[in-house]
């Protein structure tokens, strides 16, 4: 299994690409970033599974990620691509299942360590209120009955 | 001032003041006013500015964009922190759909009670996810 | 005040009932006699004045009235310098305070504000039912029943011009061992006392300003800080002239600033001990003084009006209202005067509505107009205005209007576009004009901005959808000289007004 050490900038700079995050700080991100674990999974190692506790945030790394919904592959996920990133504040189940596809490493943020960080940074939480604001409103704005 | 006891004890019961320790909460709901709204009366109004926040004590409100309805709100729910923090008008009206109890907080406040109450925030973390989960299932 | 040779107003049926005696129920009654609406003004008290009969107790007013002002008295323009004055039609009923006024101060005496409104009375000859005092309500399909001292009024509407003035104390122990402000007495007696203020609101500081020279010490505490209106950049908060404690305690000179609850009041004898508890959670505080008065606050004396159904809210328990001052759970129940304030209007960032007497005056005859169309069959005149004079008809409201002045965000001045082109609808509540269902119109108001400065905004309704035209800040609020507010105006009002 081939290991990766990622430098804390390398794990801010994966972390700034998830939507959650977008238009943080780098200051405000590198706290984070040090909360989150280098994780490697073998081939066909589970990540989460459907219908589990949200316990955090997986980025992929490097080698890549089968999403299945209900016994049925939907999607795959490759370097730079993430999944349970709103269970990382509210822990809700997963609605899908994500298997290893080769070796694999991923970037982890369990929601614990997520919400120390936060608690410790008002301003960040407030940061993140108004990401999630802006994602709203476009969803809202876009959507048709 | 009026016994506000009783409005400490109604905001206590909200999801969103649940993990406040009643001294804290006391400060809440000094700092909050409490306004009354007939049936139909607009309480939030799509494009104007300098709207505020909201959060619904009794009753129930009708989210209503160019007048057609979206979604009912009802005790508990908040509403008017999109604007606010976005610095930009509402993007829909919030009226009243019966007798309405709300409390109110002005938007140029908003930002400070946030940070001098986290807990407050954390909950609007929360219930702002859940939103978008809601949001993100319906735009596919 | 001489007596009337028969007492107006007998008890019996009434097309309305204005039950008042200060400023808002003078005003709406004198404009309603103006319009023509036949109704009865009746108070409980002996002579005009309503809370000007007693408060405040040590201070001038918090309102002004200039004698000398940019516009010359009597003018339309001048009321914006002359918060005290009722609005008169004729020029004798006009800016009667100033005349009253011994030119020491630009703000009345209390004894100057009530023959100000006395004068008001007795020039107008309006007359009014003294020393009835409403008691219990009821409704029944002919209309309201008024219970009163001297026997039952009828009408299907009912004014209710009853101040916010009731004395209010919160519940805790040894509540009853505490005076309220309404039963302060006069300075020199509490001399060298130390004395314990429960409230740190305006009616708090004016006790701690006005006793300063005579307690030996003074305690102000309440949950909250002090807001400062130099801060708030408005009329909320403790108002410049009440400071002087605050300077006080920072020079160590016996004055304590508490933000505290206070938890008990105890009896020690003739001495009392005050049990607080800090709002940041440090601890308590027990804090002995010779008097305590509860500085807090006041609600509105209702009676039996929730019983009936009208909606109140907030700690002053203000009864909710439509737009144009009609309760919002009880049609044909109306407000003059401070308890107006419970109709917010639109409070953007935060503001509201004012109910002090230099704003309420207008509500009051807007209130008396909107009536008078309404339900006496008497219309409001909305003359046709030439579609090219309409953007400097706008400006010049912003420019001079003293409604817009002493309502900013709250009255606008709306011109409609009906089929024959657009009329001028006079000044409405601009909550009224934002959330109606009229046509295509505009409405034109004042709002200041978190740093004091005075703009211009233009409210345009198209099609049934407003939207909001925030014009420039000009250094010396020459709006109409504004060709950039002119260009985006006309910009704005584009295909509207034909």
């Amino acid at each position: 299994m081939a290991t990766m050490v990622l430098t804390l900038d390398d794990k801010a700079a994966a972390l700034g690409r998830v939507a959650l995050f977008d238009g943080l700080e780098r200051a405000s991100l590198l706290p984070i970033a040090d909360a989150a674990t280098e994780v490697a999974f073998g081939d066909g190692d589970a990540l989460v599974i459907q219908g589990q506790v949200g316990t955090g945030l997986f980025i992929v790394v490097s080698g890549a990620v089968r999403i299945v919904l209900s016994g049925e592959d939907v999607a795959r996920l490759g370097p730079g691509d993430y999944l349970g990133e709103l269970a990382v504040i509210d822990r809700q189940p997963r609605s899908a299942s994500a298997f290893a596809v080769g070796d694999t490493t991923c970037l982890a943020l369990a929601s614990w360590d997520f919400f120390r960080r936060v608690d410790a940074d008002p301003a960040l939480a407030h940061a993140l209120l108004r990401g999630l604001a802006l994602r709203i409103r476009s969803l809202s704005e876009h959507h048709h009955h | 001032m009026a016994d506000t006891e009783a409005l400490i004890d109604e905001l206590g019961g909200l999801a969103l003041f649940a993990d406040l320790p009643r001294p804290e909460l006391a400060a809440v709901a000094h700092t909050f006013e409490e306004e009354w709204y007939a049936d139909g009366q607009r309480i939030l109004r799509e494009g104007l500015s300098g709207t505020g926040f909201y959060v619904v004590l009794e009753g129930d409100v009708a989210v209503r964009i160019t007048g057609e309805e979206r979604a009912r709100l009802h005790r508990g729910a908040f509403f008017g922190e999109g604007a606010i923090l976005l610095g930009e008008p509402p993007g829909a009206d919030v009226v009243a759909a019966g007798r309405v109890r709300v409390v109110n907080l002005a938007g140029p406040v908003f930002r400070e009670f946030l940070m001098r109450h986290p807990d407050v925030m954390y909950r609007m973390l929360q219930e702002q996810t859940r939103r978008l989960r809601s949001a993100n299932r319906w735009s596919r | 005040m001489e007596p009337l040779a028969t007492a107006p107003f007998p008890p019996g049926d009434y097309p309305l009932v204005v039950v008042g005696s200060g400023p808002g129920a003078l005003q709406v009654s004198y404009s309603l006699r103006r319009l023509g609406v036949d109704h009865a003004l009746i108070t409980a008290d002996d002579r005009p004045g309503g809370m000007f009969l007693r408060f405040p107790f040590f201070q001038r007013l918090l309102s002004w009235t200039k004698p000398y002002a940019p516009a010359p008295r009597g003018t339309r323009a001048y009321e914006r310098y002359d918060w005290n004055s009722l609005l008169g039609d004729e020029a004798e009923h006009r800016a009667i305070q100033p005349e009253l006024m011994d030119g020491s101060s630009e703000f009345p005496a209390r004894p100057e504000m009530e023959a100000s409104l006395a004068e008001f009375v007795r020039r107008s000859a309006l007359p009014v039912r003294y020393g009835v005092r409403w008691q219990a309500t009821r409704q029944d399909e002919g209309g309201f029943v008024l219970e009163t001292s001297a026997g039952e009024y009828r009408a299907r509407h009912v004014i209710f011009a009853v101040g916010v003035a009731e004395a209010f104390t919160p519940e805790f122990p040894g509540r009853e061992h505490v005076a309220h402000y309404v039963d302060t007495r006069p300075a020199e007696s509490y001399a060298g006392k130390r004395l314990f203020i429960i409230g740190k609101q305006n009616s708090g500081f004016e006790l701690a300003s006005g006793l300063l020279s005579w307690a030996s010490r003074i305690v102000l505490a309440s949950p909250r800080p002090a807001k400062l209106s130099v801060q708030t950049n408005s009329l909320a908060g403790i108002r410049a002239r009440y400071v002087q404690p605050i300077e006080d305690r920072f020079m160590g000179g016996g004055v304590f600033i508490l933000d505290a609850a206070i938890d008990a009041v105890e009896r020690l004898g003739d001495r009392y001990l005050v049990r607080t508890r800090a709002s940041d959670g440090s601890g308590n505080l027990d804090v002995e003084a010779d008097e305590v008065i509860a500085a807090t606050g006041f609600t509105a004396p209702l009676l039996d009006l929730p019983a009936l159904g009208v909606a109140t809210f907030g700690p002053s328990r203000l009864p909710a209202q439509t737009p144009w001052w009609e309760s919002a759970s009880v049609p044909g129940i109306h407000f003059a005067g401070t308890i107006t304030m419970g109709a917010q209007g639109l409070k953007k960032n935060g503001v509201s509505g004012t109910g002090a007497v230099h704003g309420a005056r207008y509500n009051a005859r807007l209130l008396a107009g909107e009536l008078a169309e309404r339900h006496f069959g008497i219309p409001r005149p909305r003359p046709a205005i030439d579609p090219k004079a309409v953007v400097d008809r706008l400006l010049e409201e912003a420019a001079d209007g003293p409604e817009l002045w002493n309502q900013k965000g709250y009255l606008a001045f709306a011109i409609v576009v009906g089929p024959d082109g657009p009329h001028e609808d006079g000044v409405v509540p601009l909550q009224a004009f934002v959330d109606g269902d009229g046509g295509d119109g505009v409405a034109m108001t004042l709002e200041g901005d978190a740093e004091g400065a005075i703009r211009p905004v233009a409210y345009v309704r198209r099609g049934g959808a407003i939207s909001e035209l925030t014009l420039d800040p000009e250094p010396l609020h020459e709006f109409r000289a504004s060709g950039d507010s002119r260009r985006r105006l006309t910009e704005a009002l584009r295909g509207v007004l034909s």
